[in-house]
């Protein structure tokens, strides 16, 4: 069978130029604004541990925030870095199956998380790591003999 | 494969075949998006499982609490950006047949991903150096809650360090600044074997906090939680407090070299999901490094861009899986 490997403008399709042309309509600066865009949003990312962070409080919305983010960085990834942006149309005959593959997957465990995030079973309660009352007690105690020598310290 | 057939005016002899791919693209780009497909699903139900782990346990260590840096974490998701950018400038210079240049950008992606490589590599032996490790029950030293098993742990791990210390004659444990170490240990770990021999589970819990503090009590000094104040009462042992070091900080290395049990809840299965996740990325970067290795060795014109974009599409694949692996690991 015959390899195409050498001559991918030549069946392309619709879009058969679209590929390898790209670069000459954008150049090298697209790759240099998706560079600086993916590391302001990483600093973005970082930005939910500093203590200018105002939601510290809700862990929940730093948490979506950061998912928001990653999400983005993904796209810009592949929309550019991986050309998906600039394909043909053959890029949905694959990623389309994979990606329902991937949220059926993510779906599967959907009851679980149900189930199992602030629902524990008395048997699970039992084994689980979680600090009887009796060690919260001491452990506050310690902070308490601690913390009138820590505010000296500072 | 599709078959064009002409037949010219009836005469099946002269049949004029034409390949037509399935899919436009080079057979090794569609290998490659089904082999990534694969593995989207892979990282997907890693990360699905973690996420269900994580928010369905009772407990979770803080990243403090096990030696995790997020400014580390940061650094590395720059190098991994900026590792991709340097593989899709070399796919550039090979389109335009700039063979030494290509090779001079995947030499830097090359250098990049072992940085990477390099500091995860640091960043295990912090965990390593804290005995935090996945573990076997046997060689195990995270405890989930300060309770009798602990307390039994403590004692045995504590009479393997007093018992070859103790029958030493006596000049083998005065003198110079290693038999000095030899003697405190043995001084200590009597002591504390002292205090892990009652059942009382406050005690036991307090005992815990003071081996390993956790990250909640917030005062930290030299890496370390300051449970232990300058009127401790391990500092009135008769130890050798070297000369110019901070006695605490003494204290604090001579029972982090008795290796002793410590508690972390929900400590193991943090070690289990982190070096899981962690270890099939650095997989990942590994069998990347070894092809850009190998790509060194070749001309990169353009008879080679689709083999460099087929590289590149798993490379940038390993920088995906990290941009959602760093905010999971490190900031949730």
């Amino acid at each position: 069978m015959h390899d195409a490997g050498h001559s991918p403008q030549g069946h392309s399709g619709s879009h058969g130029h679209a590929a390898d042309s790209h670069t000459d309509d954008h150049g090298i600066a697209k790759y240099v604004y998706v560079f600086i865009a993916l590391c302001v949003l990483t600093g973005a990312s970082f930005f939910t541990y500093s203590e200018l962070w105002p939601y510290h409080h809700v862990p929940m919305v730093g948490r979506c925030f950061m998912m928001a983010v990653s999400c983005t960085k993904a796209m810009l990834v592949i929309l550019f870095f991986m050309h998906l942006k600039y394909e043909a149309d053959w890029k949905y005959v694959l990623t389309i199956p994979a990606s329902i593959m991937s949220l059926l997957l993510i779906m599967a465990l959907v009851p679980d998380v149900g189930m199992r995030v602030r629902r524990y079973s008395s048997e699970r309660r039992e084994h689980a790591a979680e600090p009887p009352k009796l060690y919260d007690k001491v452990q506050k105690e310690l902070k308490a003999e601690l913390s009138p020598a820590a505010e000296g310290h500072h | 494969m599709a078959i064009a057939a002409e037949i010219d005016h009836g005469h099946a002899s002269h049949l004029k075949l034409q390949y037509q791919p399935g899919l436009p693209l080079p057979n090794g780009k569609l290998f490659m998006w089904l082999f990534l497909s694969t593995e989207i699903m892979f990282f997907a139900a890693l990360i699905g499982v973690y996420i269900v782990m994580r928010f369905g346990a009772i407990n979770w260590p803080s990243t403090h609490d096990v030696h995790l840096s997020e400014p580390v974490g940061a650094f590395n998701t720059f190098v991994l950006i900026c590792s991709s950018v340097s593989i899709v400038l070399a796919l550039e210079c090979a389109k335009s047949n700039k063979a030494s240049l290509a090779k001079i950008w995947i030499l830097i992606t090359l250098a990049l991903g072992s940085v990477f490589l390099g500091v995860k590599m640091y960043e295990y032996n912090a965990k390593f150096s804290h005995g935090i490790y996945p573990a076997t029950q046997l060689s195990r030293r995270i405890y989930e809650r300060a309770d009798l098993d602990y307390g039994s742990a403590a004692r045995l791990r504590l009479n393997a360090v007093i018992s070859p210390l103790a029958k030493l004659p006596p000049e083998d444990l005065t003198g110079d600044a290693e038999k000095d170490l030899k003697a405190d240990q043995l001084a200590l770990g009597l002591q504390l074997r002292k205090e892990f021999s009652g059942t009382n589970l406050v005690t036991l819990q307090r005992l815990a906090d003071e081996i390993m503090p956790p990250a909640s009590f917030a005062r930290h000094a030299h890496g370390h939680a300051e449970v232990i104040g300058a009127d401790h009462r391990w500092l009135q042992l008769p130890l050798h407090f070297p000369q110019g070091v901070d006695k605490v900080v003494y204290l604090r290395e001579l029972l982090d070299s008795c290796k002793l049990p410590f508690v972390i809840p929900g400590g193991n299965m943090w070690a289990s999901t982190y070096f899981l996740l962690t270890g099939f990325h650095a997989v990942h970067v590994i069998i990347g490094l070894i092809v850009f290795v190998l790509m060194l060795f070749m001309t990169l014109d353009v008879s080679r861009s689709v083999m460099i974009e087929n590289v590149g599409l798993y490379w940038h694949f390993v920088d995906l899986v990290w941009i959602f692996l760093f905010p999971l690991l490190y900031l949730f």
